[in-house]
């Protein structure tokens, strides 16, 4: 930790200041949470039981800090990250911790608001604000940060983190095609590889590292076990299976596919039963965009499956929920080398981000997009950006462009990181709902 | 059967009671602080006209920013949907509709039965709504009535900044100093508004047959402004504000006719 | 006397062989289980260097055989390649003894790679004129030079791979009573002198040995018998003949680049080409990238318009379909 001078951004701020505020957002934060799962309660009236471990871990204050701070005390290294090129794979053959630190807290962007201007990225100015003071409490438990510079707002993001943790910055190419992306992007994971040796004192052997792409494996599997059911007609509304998504961002893997596992169970139950969370003939819509962090950013999937006439979130493209374990590392023979390659490229080449550009377009993007709103059946697309990200608001022409040809009605919906337009947003999700609607009855 | 659509207007309340598609009477009260007494008073002023009484309405149909406030209402529908609805209830050919309210301006795609295919709404900003017209018309120490007709005297338009109404006002002061006339400056105004809408439209994609509706409608400014920007010509209805709650009472028949099938 | 017996031995095995792989394929097929489509490759080409051996033992059908090859390549492709030439079995098994002690292989920078895809052409040529660089040949011994086993043995020189390591009659080697030879040595030895005979074998077979346990089938990238059949599937106009393809699915594939890695030979057009029937001519079928590939539809060995298997959700099928 640097003294007041040193830092390079974040000014000096009065303890007593860091306390008030800290202790209102979380109270605030706190509320929210629990109004957020009440509310999901209250709309699907048989929700699983399984859904009760998901609840009790989402709580970012609760059972799972202590956890991990309890392994901390116990000798463990936490390691966190900011986006999803970070390979976790290396980070649990470590016996690292790894947990996700982006921040989903409306109230602290007006804390970031202080050091950078509102055109920034919010999730990049609630990161600040979060860490002016020490909210998250995974950021703060964290021994380093794995910080991918894919977008301009990540790579100051990790100047001004850098005063507090020791960031590893990863340059992320791009371009996917070329062959030295792949060579470079190999250099910079062995580079990882090795910070991450040293921090931990574990050396990732192939026997480690095998285990723990395994153990990824088979999150995967039940995670696409998830998605699978929520093909057919509902069994569980679209902001429980986000919510079990999610979790799988700072959970352990190991627990988090076990209750996977049990959910799905509970839900292919209910289907042999044709026990639906909603009417079938709900119109079913399809969320691409920006990272959606609980707790707060529940405010548009509340308005989909709340609102008059209401609509389900069947699936969704975001890098917060369904495309966080879509992919497996493939591993052709177990020797340290293609395992290494492997990991590299799964987290290179599969992913839909926009930051990547190609001659063809990012027809990653596309393909996934496509694929799930003809496998999912879906009636129409809500592409949501937050303000500030040049680089989703640009792909919205062309992948309109698309959805045009296909006759999916797609509608462009912005915001930022604040409650106050939830009304502005209604009428228009209502709006776009009853269009769905009229499309289905047709 | 009589029905009702209740527009929650963000700046008044307005109440159409159809009979079997006629419209039997209107009614409007300022939306104010208290939105739902000022709906109650709208709707009886309405009643009062059609000299019916309550239990006389089969269904409420409620729509606008304000919806859930109203008093009475069976059910609710979007603006947008409102909006289709009433376009092509005046005009069967009608394929969009340009609704601009007080604080908000949206663009509706419908087909010949009233559906709403897409819409598009102003993002961000009031720089293409009433409020903008209200604004500048004070910056000008011009009544709202006038703003119009001064502005068809200009012979030629100085452009201004239509981003935001707190721009738009000091660019328009700014012109003041110029000493540029008073018909110059209404005229860009109407003309930086009816930039916005256009750019709006152009994204919905724009077909000949366009209606325009919303309190704004009744002004001669804008509309000249808005059919130079737009290259084609507007269809307007009489008493373009009670369109939204038109298209309210037209869908609460609408589900009276499903409900009975 | 011995001979047929072995005769009758190996007619029994490649008899009992090869019903057992059509068991295996038709298993596959039904229960799509696409992962073990390597062991079936496999047991298919141990079966292949057996019924190969009984093949050699009647050298009259061996013409035919070849025949039957070249003619099949018009549908299969590259198929010879990786299910039934003995000399790929030796080439994997080698690569499993790599495997065994968790040696890494090379991978051939793509440009490298593509270069040598068009050497094979050449080297092809060369040895079909070999034998009229050699010596002086009559007008009338060309057609015997090309398509007979006369003295200049061009066409054994395609077979090469065919030669199992172990041939009842004469071969290169003796050993022990058994003649042993391994895939070109007989070629080599016949045409080199003196000393160069051993230098030249043991050279061949120190390249060939080393090579597979750095680069994943180095030889099968210039064999001149694979480049042969390849030519047919080069040319546009039969790109409607490959019956057996690999099929691709452009809206499932997400670029992840699995199927680029996991191909021994290298071949990028599966990863490149944006979908439908799968185009190259290097290809020989090994259905590897189908097998890894963790999206479910999105490649399928595909047969006659019939799929013959799919890619899965690898990590485990789901209940609900």
């Amino acid at each position: 930790m640097k003294s007041n001078d040193e830092r390079k951004y974040i000014p000096e701020i009065s303890q007593k200041e860091i306390e008030e505020l800290r202790n209102t957002i979380k109270a605030a934060s706190i509320k929210v949470m629990t109004e957020n799962i009440e509310r999901m309660k209250k709309t699907s009236t048989n929700r699983p039981e399984a859904m009760q471990y998901f609840d009790e871990i989402s709580n970012f204050f609760g059972q799972r800090e202590k956890e991990i701070r309890e392994a901390k005390e116990g000798g463990k290294k936490v390691i966190g990250y900011n986006c999803m090129f970070a390979p976790i794979e290396l980070i649990l053959a470590a016996d690292a911790i790894p947990v996700r630190v982006g921040s989903g807290w409306y109230d602290a962007s007006k804390l970031g608001d202080r050091i950078v201007p509102v055109e920034v990225c919010p999730i990049i100015r609630s990161t600040i604000g979060a860490k002016m003071i020490g909210l998250s409490p995974y950021l703060e438990l964290s021994d380093a940060i794995i910080s991918p510079l894919t977008c301009d707002g990540m790579t100051k993001l990790s100047e001004i983190l850098a005063d507090y943790k020791p960031i590893w910055t990863m340059c992320t190419p791009r371009v996917k095609d070329d062959p030295q992306s792949m060579i470079f992007w190999r250099k910079e994971i062995n580079a990882l590889k090795g910070k991450i040796e040293d921090l931990t004192g574990v050396k990732i052997t192939g026997k480690r590292l095998r285990s723990a792409i395994e153990l990824r494996q088979r999150a995967t599997k039940a995670f696409r076990r998830l998605q699978d059911i929520r093909k057919g007609s509902p069994v569980i509304m679209g902001r429980d299976a986000m919510l079990v998504n999610q979790t799988s961002m700072w959970d352990d893997i190991k627990r988090w596919t076990e209750k996977t596992e049990e959910l799905c169970d509970e839900l292919e139950k209910r289907v042999g039963q044709k026990i639906w969370a909603c009417p079938p003939d709900t119109p079913r819509v399809i969320v691409t965009g920006t990272p959606m962090i609980w707790p707060d950013n529940w405010k548009l999937p509340n308005l989909i499956e709340e609102s008059n006439p209401p609509g389900i979130l069947i699936a969704d493209e975001l890098c917060s929920s369904d495309r966080l374990l879509y992919d497996p590392v493939g591993v052709d023979e177990w020797i340290m080398d293609d395992m290494i390659n492997a990991v590299a490229e799964r987290y290179l080449m599969t992913s839909t981000c926009p930051c990547f550009t190609s001659k063809d377009g990012n027809e990653d993007r596309i393909n996934w997009l496509v694929d799930k709103i003809k496998e999912f059946k879906i009636h129409g697309v809500i592409y949501y950006v937050v303000r500030g990200c040049i680089l989703y608001a640009m792909e919205y022409t062309r992948i309109k462009r698309i959805l045009d040809r296909m006759n999916v009605p797609v509608y462009y919906l912005d915001t930022e990181y604040t409650r106050e337009d939830v009304g502005q947003m209604k009428t228009r999700v209502e709006a776009f709902l009853e269009m769905l609607q009229a499309r289905v009855e047709i | 059967m009589i029905t009702a659509g209740i527009d929650m207007g963000t700046q008044s309340i307005k109440v159409v009671i159809i009979k079997d598609g006629k419209i039997l009477s209107r009614g409007q009260a300022f939306s104010g602080f208290e939105p739902t007494k000022a709906a109650e008073q709208a709707f009886m002023e309405a009643l009062k006209k059609a000299k019916l009484s309550r239990d006389d309405v089969e269904h409420i149909t409620a729509t606008g920013a304000g919806a859930d406030m109203a008093p009475y209402s069976d059910s609710t529908i979007s603006v947008m949907g409102a909006d289709a609805q009433a376009g092509a209830y005046f005009f069967p050919s009608a394929r969009t509709v340009i609704d601009i309210g007080a604080e908000e301006a949206r663009a509706v795609r419908c087909d010949e039965k009233g559906t709403m295919l897409d819409f598009v709404v102003n993002e961000r900003c009031a720089a293409g709504a009433g409020t903008f017209i209200e604004a500048m018309a004070r910056a000008l120490e011009v009544k709202l009535e006038e703003m119009g007709p001064l502005s068809l005297k200009a012979e030629r338009a100085s452009p201004i900044n239509a981003t935001c109404v707190i721009f738009g006002e000091s660019d328009v002061i700014t012109l003041i100093h110029r000493q540029e006339s008073k018909p110059e400056i209404a005229r860009a105004i109407f003309d930086a508004m009816a930039d916005r809408i256009s750019s709006m439209v152009h994204r919905l994609g724009i077909n000949p047959n366009v209606v325009l509706i919303g309190g704004v409608a009744k002004d001669v400014g804008f509309v000249a402004a808005l059919k130079r920007k737009l290259g084609t010509d507007l269809l307007i209805p009489e008493e373009p504000e009670f369109a939204g709650a038109l298209g309210a009472a037209l869908n609460a028949a609408k589900r009276i006719g499903e409900s009975k099938e | 006397m011995a001979l047929e017996l072995i005769g009758d031995i190996l007619r029994l095995t490649v008899f009992a062989g090869l019903a057992l792989a059509g068991i295996l394929v038709i298993l596959i097929w039904i229960r799509n289980l696409t992962r073990n489509v390597t062991y079936l490759r496999f047991f298919i080409q141990a079966v292949s260097v057996i019924a190969i051996f009984y093949l050699f033992t009647l050298p009259s059908w061996l013409l035919i055989f070849v025949g039957v090859i070249f003619l099949m390549t018009i549908v299969t492709g590259r198929f010879f390649c990786g299910w039934i030439c003995p000399f790929g079995l030796y080439i994997d098994l080698i690569t499993q003894l790599r495997k065994a002690f968790k040696i890494r292989y090379r991978n051939l920078p793509e440009k490298l790679n593509r270069a040598l895809n068009k050497l094979r052409y050449v080297i092809l040529v060369f040895f079909l004129i070999l034998p009229f660089l050699l010596g002086p040949i009559e007008p009338w011994q060309w057609p015997l030079a090309l398509f007979l086993t006369g003295p200049f043995k061009p066409i054994t020189v395609l077979l090469g791979p065919l030669e199992p390591l172990i041939i009842p009659w004469k071969g290169g080697l003796e050993f022990y009573g058994l003649d042993v030879s391994y895939p070109y040595v007989s070629d080599i030895i016949f045409y080199s002198s003196g000393i160069f005979v051993w230098i030249n074998v043991f050279v061949f077979i120190a390249l060939t040995v080393v090579s597979s346990f750095i680069v994943r089938r180095f030889w099968c990238r210039f064999c001149p018998t694979g480049a042969s059949i390849a030519i047919v599937n080069r040319f546009r106009g039969f790109k409607w003949a490959p019956v057996l393809h690999i099929n691709k699915d452009e809206e499932k594939c997400t670029k992840c680049g699995i199927c680029k890695r996991v191909c021994p030979l290298q071949v990028t057009e599966v990863y490149e080409q944006k979908g439908g029937k799968i185009m190259t001519s290097m290809c020989m079928l090994c259905f590897r990238c189908v097998e890894m590939c963790p999206y479910e539809d999105c490649l399928k060995a595909k047969m006659a318009g019939k799929t013959v298997f799919k890619s899965r959700n690898w990590l485990g099928p789901s209940k609900i379909e």
